[in-house]
């Protein structure tokens, strides 16, 4: 952990800060929220890296998609890694979401995350340890390091396809394009 | 000769252009606001002038006009608050039935206010009052309808206070067989106490209704919200000061300060503070509870004379500068606040506060018009409510009145609650479907809420230049002077230097902006992309506006009350009942009359020749 | 030569304000995660936080949103220099307590008009739990300003402080029950549990912040920073006799731990139960020390 390093902050204060300062939302996405509570309370205690549950997804920059993703879930999913500012990190947490994990087959699950909403990291298992976690967010300090997190860029440059897999999945959406989309029918 | 002048014009005014309505809408329009420009130079013209004029006597009462700091004051608020409600009906009375009607009795209304401050005997005085009451009152009852039971409130309270002056004057004329000021303000040293209280009394029963001091204030709630929107200014603006008026002649013009204080041993002055402690607190709270602007006005209308009564009535310099400096904020605040109600009215054809919202896109200048007044209201700093209150507050924490103090603060606290449902409920939030195409306020209302918003600002941060004027006034009463400077006052101990607070607030806000600008790129998203918890926002209503304060409203609610209010409909129903009793008499029989009339004739003769009663 | 420590004392009071406040916030995450007997983060790490929100791009809801926050930083930047600070009191001259207490008004007045910008009912209910609460410790507030200012015959801050010093503080004089209830009410004021009602991260998502992203939620923390720093500073000089800056930052630093204490243990009121107390003991208490205040002063002419 390299956060003493004045010379680093100097150098580029907003990586550091997103860095040491990674507020996830804290939206209970599925079954893996369970390992959650442990991870932000006494015992393993993520506050010492700048992990904080947010209330709001305004006020968050890593959104923990944790455990198998329904497609009812899907649309707050969406809703809600809109309204987060940019630069935003996602980080998929248990086997559902790499590829539908123990639902494979399952009619009313997601089985890739990746096609709707860009996803930086990937945690396997089912569920994962606490500890996990912590590893996810070293892994995500060396992707921010590097400047290879860059979901929120893939998805405001390929906003169409991600919409075009959004809408196939979920019918017509109640929202409108978060980015402008070149119509067809123009 | 100007006093003659501006009376007569203020009148001739009035009804000619009653008659240019009949020939042509426009010309009357026209002629109604080159009246009101007129009378407002004529009267800025008489700065400093102090003059008396008798125009007429009858039955060997000269009848007398005049014109000193005071009525210059007062004049000048009258004035400029009609002119500006005039030109405000410009735009909301098109239209509308009877406007003819409108436009007479509201400049009657205005000449008879002009008459009350520039009369300098007790019967113009009355006669002047009673123009003003019942054309406020065909006004009040303009829109038929619910307003015609809130004129009849009106004027029935009115008329028992015009009742009571007319016994007071009465009185004063058989002791002293002279009504005018000047003469009664001679004979006010040789007078006995108890017969000053007296008067005193009845006449503060006629300004405490016309003031709507706490148990004679029933009347204004329903009458400021049903009346017509630049009425309700003008009401609410200037008409209830005319009490304030009355109270400053019937405790200091007249008797002088030092006798007042000791009226009655002291007590008047007691009871005076402790009717306006509670007429600061209870209509505050009152009013955080109301779902309709205009009642949440009105309530607001009756706590701020609270504040105007405690200034006059605590007895020191200070408070009386702060009391009418209150009077004077007051009238540019209110109005603005109604006008800016009327024009939301005139747009969107409602005035419940539950159902509106999200106004400040479509209608920014009415918006900045009501940040400026409620900003007044509450007494922020940098407005020139601030400046009035702090007075009012130095005065009553100085001289050691701490619970009178408390009111005060209170008040404000109370203020602050509902000045802000009112700006939340109507201006912000979530703009309603059926709201998406109206305009913006015409302009003939913006140019009254530029004025009004600019007097506000301008006197809050240079109070001096008001201030002066007031300063005169209080020495002329026997106070000693305070030192104002053009934006400050420094007397005793505390000063206050408004230029300093503006200074340090545009620094800080330059600042805070710059570095605002220089913090990360922003992006501009519409209203509806918000946090629903993962769900689209609703496109219905998804704003938080009905029950807006209703934790406290079920806490409070039992202990405020109109109590007033439902004493007075006890006593209506008993009067009612005994009526209904009495009524039983008029039986309809011959019979029974012929035996009234031989039992009142023998009680007659027998307490006559038998008991020799009389 | 006045001129110039005026202007320095107007640069360094809203810097030491800033410092001081920003320390507080990492003192208090540290503390609270000590008391839970975890780690913590380290001291500097709102200052970490606030470099994070700088470089977020926030969302604007329109040009309110935009002036209302700034308003109220505006204003909490002009509270300082009203505020003695150890000595240090720019706007001395302006008006007294009674300024203060108004200017305050602009902190939450701002943060409202700016929520409104937004359309959310969180917002709204977070700005009028805000409002009733502040009306809610207003009450016994006024009682306890009253009663200094009957004692000291005083409007000005400055003059209080200054009446204050060698030990005479205002806790020790007739006025121990005013402090009594100022101590009481004191979390109310500072937003630490259990009155944290109007920013309660699970009950209503932040209340009025809950819009807030990149610099407007950077601009709400330092107003967060500033308003802690002032509302203790207000107690120390009120109840605990200013001094030299040394002093005063001790004091504040042990009125700060007391309150991180009291936070750490409660769990949080309802608006209701936050009214019915705020209502009940320390306005009785406030209420019998202004009256004790006045038996004395009417006792000595």
């Amino acid at each position: 952990m390299d956060r003493n390093q004045v010379k680093k902050w100097l150098e580029s204060p907003a990586k550091m800060g997103h860095k040491y300062s990674l507020w996830a939302v804290y939206f209970c996405t599925g079954c893996g929220i369970i390992e959650v509570p442990p991870v932000i309370t006494s015992r393993w205690d993520a506050e010492r890296f700048g992990v904080l549950p947010a209330p709001s997804p305004r006020h968050a920059n890593l959104f923990l998609i944790t455990g198998y993703v329904s497609v009812k879930t899907l649309k707050a999913i969406i809703n809600t890694y809109e309204l987060m500012p940019e630069p935003k990190y996602t980080v998929g947490f248990g086997s559902c979401p790499i590829n539908g994990g123990m639902y494979w087959d399952s009619y009313n699950t997601i089985k890739h995350l990746d096609k709707y909403i860009p996803v930086d990291g990937w945690i396997a298992g089912c569920m994962p340890r606490p500890e996990a976690i912590f590893i996810a967010v070293t892994h995500l300090w060396t992707l921010i390091d590097k400047g290879m997190a860059k979901g929120y860029i893939k998805y405001r440059e390929n906003y169409e396809r991600y919409r075009e897999n959004q809408e196939k999945a979920l019918g017509r959406l109640e929202w409108p394009p978060l980015f402008p989309v070149k119509d067809e029918n123009e | 000769m100007l006093v003659k002048a501006i009376l007569i014009a203020a009148f001739s005014g009035a009804f000619f252009t009653y008659l240019l309505g009949k020939a042509s809408a426009w010309l009357r329009n026209f002629f109604a606001v080159l009246i009101s420009v007129i009378l407002a130079v004529l009267i800025s013209v008489s700065y400093g002038k102090s003059e008396q004029i008798a125009y007429f006597s009858f039955l060997d009462l000269s009848l007398v006009l005049r014109i000193n700091l005071l009525s210059w004051l007062f004049a000048i608020a009258i004035q400029t608050i009609t002119t500006l409600s005039v030109i405000f009906s410009l735009s909301y009375m098109k239209g509308k039935e009877r406007t003819d009607f409108y436009y007479l009795m509201m400049l009657l209304c205005n000449a008879g206010m002009l008459g009350i401050v520039l009369s300098g005997d007790l019967v113009s005085f009355y006669i002047f009052w009673e123009i003003m009451s019942w054309s406020a009152f065909l006004l009040i009852s303009y829109n038929r309808g619910p307003a015609l039971s809130a004129g009849m409130r009106y004027i029935v309270m009115s008329l028992i206070g015009s009742i009571a002056m007319l016994i007071g004057i009465l009185s004063l004329y058989a002791t002293y067989g002279t009504l005018n000021i000047t003469g009664i303000q001679s004979v006010m040293d040789s007078a006995s106490g108890g017969y000053i209280l007296f008067v005193s009394i009845l006449f503060l029963i006629a300004f405490g209704i016309k003031n709507a001091v706490w148990p004679l204030h029933i009347w204004l709630p329903s009458a400021h919200s049903e009346a017509p929107c630049p009425f309700s200014a003008i009401l609410s603006g200037i008409l209830i000061k005319m009490g304030t008026y009355g109270f400053i002649l019937c405790l200091y013009v007249i008797p002088g300060a030092a006798l007042y204080l000791g009226l009655g041993g002291g007590i008047l002055r007691h009871v005076l503070v402790v009717l306006a402690w509670i007429t600061i607190v209870i209509p505050s709270f009152i009013a955080l509870m109301q779902d309709d602007a205009k009642r949440l006005l009105a309530w607001s209308s009756i706590a701020q004379v609270g504040y105007i009564i405690m200034g006059i009535s605590i007895g020191t310099g200070l408070g009386l500068v702060g009391g009418i400096f209150h009077f004077f904020n007051h009238a540019a605040f209110k109005a603005l606040l109604f006008l800016a109600i009327g024009a939301i009215e005139y747009r969107t054809g409602t005035r419940d506060l539950n159902s509106l919202g999200g106004l400040i896109k479509k209608m920014p200048v009415t918006f900045i018009a009501v940040l400026a007044g409620t900003c007044g209201l509450i007494g922020i700093p940098l407005t020139n409510g601030f400046v009035s209150k702090w007075l009012i507050y130095k005065t009553l924490i100085l001289n050691n009145h701490p619970f009178l103090a408390f009111a005060a603060l209170l008040g404000t606290w109370g203020t602050i609650l509902y000045s802000y449902k009112l700006i939340h409920n109507i201006f912000l939030g979530q703009l309603p479907e059926r709201l998406k195409g109206i305009k913006s306020a015409p302009v003939s209302m913006r140019l009254p809420f530029i004025v009004l918003s600019a007097v506000i600002v301008l006197f809050g941060i240079l109070p001096g230049l008001p201030l002066s004027v007031i300063n005169s006034i209080t020495t002329s009463f026997g106070f000693e002077p305070l030192n104002i400077t053009i934006w400050g006052i420094t007397s005793g101990s505390g000063h206050l230097n408004t230029i300093n607070i503006f200074a340090a607030f545009l620094a800080a806000f330059i600042l805070v902006w710059l570095i605002f600008r220089a913090g990360g790129k922003k992006v501009n998203i519409p209203q509806h992309s918000s946090y629903a918890a993962g769900a689209p926002v609703p496109p219905e209503k998804y704003h938080y506006t009905v029950g807006f304060y209703n934790p406290l409203f079920r806490m409070i609610k039992p202990y405020f009350r109109d109590i007033a209010d439902d004493f007075y409909s006890q006593l209506v129903k008993g009067l009612t009942v005994i009526s209904d009793r009495v009524r039983k008499l008029y039986c309809g029989d011959l019979g029974i009359y012929l035996i009234y009339i031989v039992l009142f004739l023998s009680i007659l003769v027998i307490s006559k020749i038998g008991l020799k009663l009389w | 030569m006045v001129t110039t420590i005026k202007v320095l004392e107007i640069i360094a009071s809203p810097l030491v304000a800033l410092i001081i406040g920003i320390l507080f916030l990492g003192l208090f995450r540290k503390m609270m995660a000590r008391i839970q007997w975890r780690y913590g983060p380290p001291l500097i790490q709102p200052v970490i936080d606030l470099v994070r929100l700088f470089s977020q791009r926030g969302f604007s809801h329109g040009a309110i949103f935009d002036m209302g926050i700034i308003i109220s930083l505006a204003g909490t930047l002009v509270l300082i220099l009203f505020i003695p600070i150890g000595g240090m009191c720019p706007l001395e001259s302006t008006g007294g307590l009674l300024v203060i207490l108004y200017v305050m008004l602009f902190a939450p007045i701002g943060i409202a008009l700016s929520g409104g910008g937004g359309v959310n009912p969180n917002i709204s209910i977070g700005i009028s739990r805000k409002l009733i609460l502040t009306l809610s410790y207003e009450v016994p507030f006024i009682f306890i300003i009253l009663a200094l200012m009957s004692y000291y015959r005083s409007i000005s801050i400055v003059e209080i402080v200054n009446a204050q010093a060698h030990f005479r503080w205002s806790l020790f004089s007739p006025l121990f029950l005013s402090g009594v209830a100022y101590f009481m009410i004191l979390p109310a004021m500072l937003g630490i549990r259990p009155f944290d009602i109007a920013g309660a991260p699970q009950e209503i998502s932040s209340g009025a912040y809950v819009e807030y992203g990149g610099k407007y939620l950077a601009f709400a923390k330092i107003e967060h920073a500033l308003a802690l720093f002032i509302i203790i500073a207000l107690f120390v000089n009120l109840f605990l006799g200013g001094g030299n800056l040394l002093t005063f930052l001790l004091k504040m630093l042990a009125v700060f731990v007391t309150g991180v204490f009291i936070h750490a243990v409660f769990p949080r009121f309802r608006i209701e139960q936050a009214t019915k107390y705020l209502w009940f003991w320390p306005t009785i208490i406030s209420f019998i020390s202004l009256i004790f205040i006045q038996l004395i002063r009417w006792q000595n002419g």
